[in-house]
């Protein structure tokens, strides 16, 4: 999958967990949003967990910079 | 209740236009999610839609949640399945892993959030056994016994400090294969160990620190899937995403059914209900029950399995559409039944629609219909009970005897705190009553029937070992009940010792049989004034002059504690109206008169004695 597909069906989690509009951008990052805090933050990762069926390594989300790098991740972790 | 699950897509766009069937859809969903994200979707959708429609203000539960292991996001799920059961929280969260001093320190933050209820949540890998594998078992079992004392004691610390009530969750067991069979051979193990724990939580318990049973719950989903080694490394969670879900579902039906009363009666039909086939076509001999076929054990099992509720006191009564007298037949012939006519407490079997036999059945059991669950096969019937008797929950059985008893205990009707002798006792004395009511029949006058039934009654002051019998009357009784203020078992336990309060209880007994506890009088001494906090009484007894043997009480008590006037209360609801009158029947004055509040005085000096048929013993406040 595309880093562009990845982040439309991130776009689509987003609508569903924040309660603001938030585009889903490569640029992105938690800094950006009043309501992505740290707490936030589990949420999010088990939702995209889910939503795209894929798990994610002890550490390694931590390490993606902005919504670009953590979409690379995704589309890393979705391979076989 | 919806019939049909929707999709996201409908579900967010009902939210967003401010539908107000958005939220019967968000609670059939939410009571039946099982996945995180599903629930938190469903949460979100929530907040969005109360932007367009706030809802009324309503007194909040301050709610605690400590223990350790970080409380966030499971705050969040217990939070969206409160607010959906109609329950909604002013919330503490306590820093990670920092429940004892939380609890010790009583300057903490903890006590100064005032919480009504704490959910405690103790760190499970923290419970080992120190000593060796080889050590002795009874020396293993001390250091459960131990560990289970030691968090039991830091809850009941809590709830003597606080006044509120706590649930103690007990400890997940670990899905490691080490140590293969070594494991069970020991108690010195983490597997055998916090097993030894939790059996030791649950049975030294004290009535006011309920157990959330994290053990079952993660049994229940599997280990594996209950556990998530990342989800701890990563940011201190108790398990996987989907095991939050489930400790959220527990613990909001267990805050809920704190002050929800459990449900009394299943009504039930009978065929392809209680066996297979229909009695009217296939007759006696035709109809599919017991071990000769799969699909006659199903319905055997079915049997045995409302034999049980029966027998802790839920009341069977039969709503069919059939022929009576060969409905009975089947009851009094049939080898195979379980339950027999003397395990239902109501019988009805015509041609009448259900909804009336339901209204009829509530007439005769003196019960309300909001205590009715109704089981049915058939979609129809289910559909037109819930359009003509809303209040009752119906329960589709489906298509196949073998899912039954799952799809009756999936809604969570009939768990009961505590089990009482009562509970064990309620169809017996239902039975009671029905010949008592042969025997009002048949004696022409009231005074000579009352004098028939030889009644004695007991009042007495609160007793310790009846509060679990007081606590279950006051979350139940909803229409004989001049207040409706409920009371949890920690509350009832505190006015034991209090000089300004009079509570007192009322049992009774006559020929027929044991009523038990049947009503509870709770008064404060407010000045020259008596102040009738809490009257309830069993509606089993109405008419029976135990309310003129209670009114006789409460005077004689306002007398001796030096009060000039006795002061009643009545706070109206839409199940109480038939004791709206009760206070001008005894010769009180209205004092105060408002849709939600009613006060009505009496003298002391003035209140003339009934007599009656009851030959009461006094034990209450050194009466003698």
């Amino acid at each position: 999958m595309q880093q562009a597909e990845v982040l439309a069906k991130l776009q689509e989690v987003f609508d569903g967990i924040f309660l603001e509009k938030v585009a889903a951008t490569p640029e992105l990052s938690a800094a950006d949003v009043d309501e992505w805090d740290s707490l936030m933050q589990i949420s999010l990762v088990i939702a995209v967990e889910q939503k795209f069926r894929v798990r994610f390594r002890v550490g390694e989300v931590e390490a993606a910079r902005n919504l670009g790098e953590f979409a690379d991740l995704i589309a890393k972790r979705m391979k076989p | 209740m919806p019939d049909r699950p929707i999709n996201d897509a409908e579900l967010k766009s009902l939210a967003l236009s401010g539908d107000a069937t958005f939220w019967g859809h968000l609670v059939a969903r939410s009571r039946q999610a099982t996945s995180f994200s599903e629930l938190f979707f469903l949460s979100t959708l929530r907040k969005k839609a109360k932007l367009y429609a706030p809802g009324s203000v309503q007194p909040r539960l301050r709610l605690a949640l400590i223990g350790g292991y970080n409380l966030y996001p499971l705050h969040e799920l217990v939070e969206h399945l409160l607010a959906i059961r109609g329950i909604e929280c002013e919330r503490f969260l306590g820093a990670y892993d920092n429940f004892v001093s939380e609890i010790l320190d009583g300057s903490s933050s903890l006590y100064a959030f005032r919480p009504d209820l704490a959910f405690i949540l103790p760190n499970a890998s923290h419970c080992r056994f120190s000593g060796s594998l080889l050590d002795a078992v009874e020396h293993q079992r001390e250091a459960a016994v131990c560990a289970a004392e030691h968090l039991l004691n830091l809850a009941q610390t809590f709830t003597a400090r606080s006044g509120a009530a706590a649930i103690l969750a007990n400890l997940a067991l670990p899905g490691d294969v080490d140590l293969g069979s070594f494991r069970s051979r020991t108690l010195g193990t983490d597997w055998s160990f916090r097993k030894a724990v939790n059996l030791e939580l649950g049975l030294r318990a004290p009535a006011e620190v309920q157990i959330c049973d994290v053990e079952f719950l993660s049994a229940r989903r599997g280990i594996s899937a209950a556990a998530d080694a990342r989800a701890w490394y990563e940011s201190k969670q108790l398990g996987s995403p989907d095991f939050l879900v489930d400790i959220a579902q527990e613990l909001s039906h267990l805050i809920a059914s704190r002050k929800q009363s459990p449900k009394k009666v299943l009504a039930i039909d009978l065929d392809h209900t209680l066996w297979g086939g229909v009695i009217a076509e296939d007759g006696i001999e035709g109809i599919e029950l017991g071990d000769s076929s799969p699909r006659g054990e199903a319905f055997k099992a079915f049997q045995r399995y409302l034999l049980g509720l029966s027998q802790r006191g839920v009341l069977l009564a039969v709503c069919s559409k059939n022929d009576h007298a060969r409905a009975i037949e089947v009851f009094e012939k049939h080898p195979e039944m379980v339950v027999r006519l003397e395990h239902f407490a109501a019988f009805k079997a015509n041609w009448d629609p259900k909804s009336d036999n339901l209204q009829r059945i509530a007439e005769e059991l003196r019960l309300g219909l909001e205590s009715f669950v109704f089981a049915d096969d058939n979609p129809a019937e289910i559909e037109i009970v819930r359009q003509f008797q809303p209040l009752v929950t119906g329960v589709l059985l489906g298509p196949d005897p073998a899912e039954f008893i799952v799809r009756i205990q999936a809604g969570r009707h009939f768990e009961p705190r505590t089990v009482t002798e009562e509970d064990l006792e309620r169809t017996a004395q239902y039975r009671q009553e029905r010949r008592r009511a042969e025997l009002a029949a048949s004696v022409t006058d009231m005074p000579a029937y009352l004098a028939s039934l030889e009644m004695r009654g007991t009042i007495k002051e609160f007793d310790s070992l009846d509060v679990p019998r007081i606590g279950q009357l006051i979350a139940r009784s909803n229409q004989f009940n001049l207040t409706t203020t409920r009371r949890s078992e920690t509350e009832i336990k505190a006015l034991l010792g209090r000089p300004d309060y009079r509570c007192f209880t009322m049992r009774l007994e006559d020929r027929f049989g044991d009523s038990g506890l049947i009503s509870v009088v709770i008064a404060r001494i407010d000045g020259g004034v008596f102040v009738l906090d809490t009257w309830l009484m069993s509606c089993r007894v109405l008419k029976r002059q135990v309310e003129d043997e209670i009114m006789n009480e409460i005077f004689r008590l306002a007398e001796v504690a030096g009060c000039t006037t006795v002061r009643g209360i009545y706070l109206p609801t839409t199940k109480n109206g038939i004791v709206a009158e009760v206070y001008e029947e005894f010769g009180f004055a209205r004092t105060e008169d408002s849709a939600t509040r009613r006060e009505f005085e009496l003298e002391v000096r003035k209140y003339q004695v009934r007599s009656t048929k009851i030959d009461v013993a006094r034990r209450a406040y050194a009466a003698g």
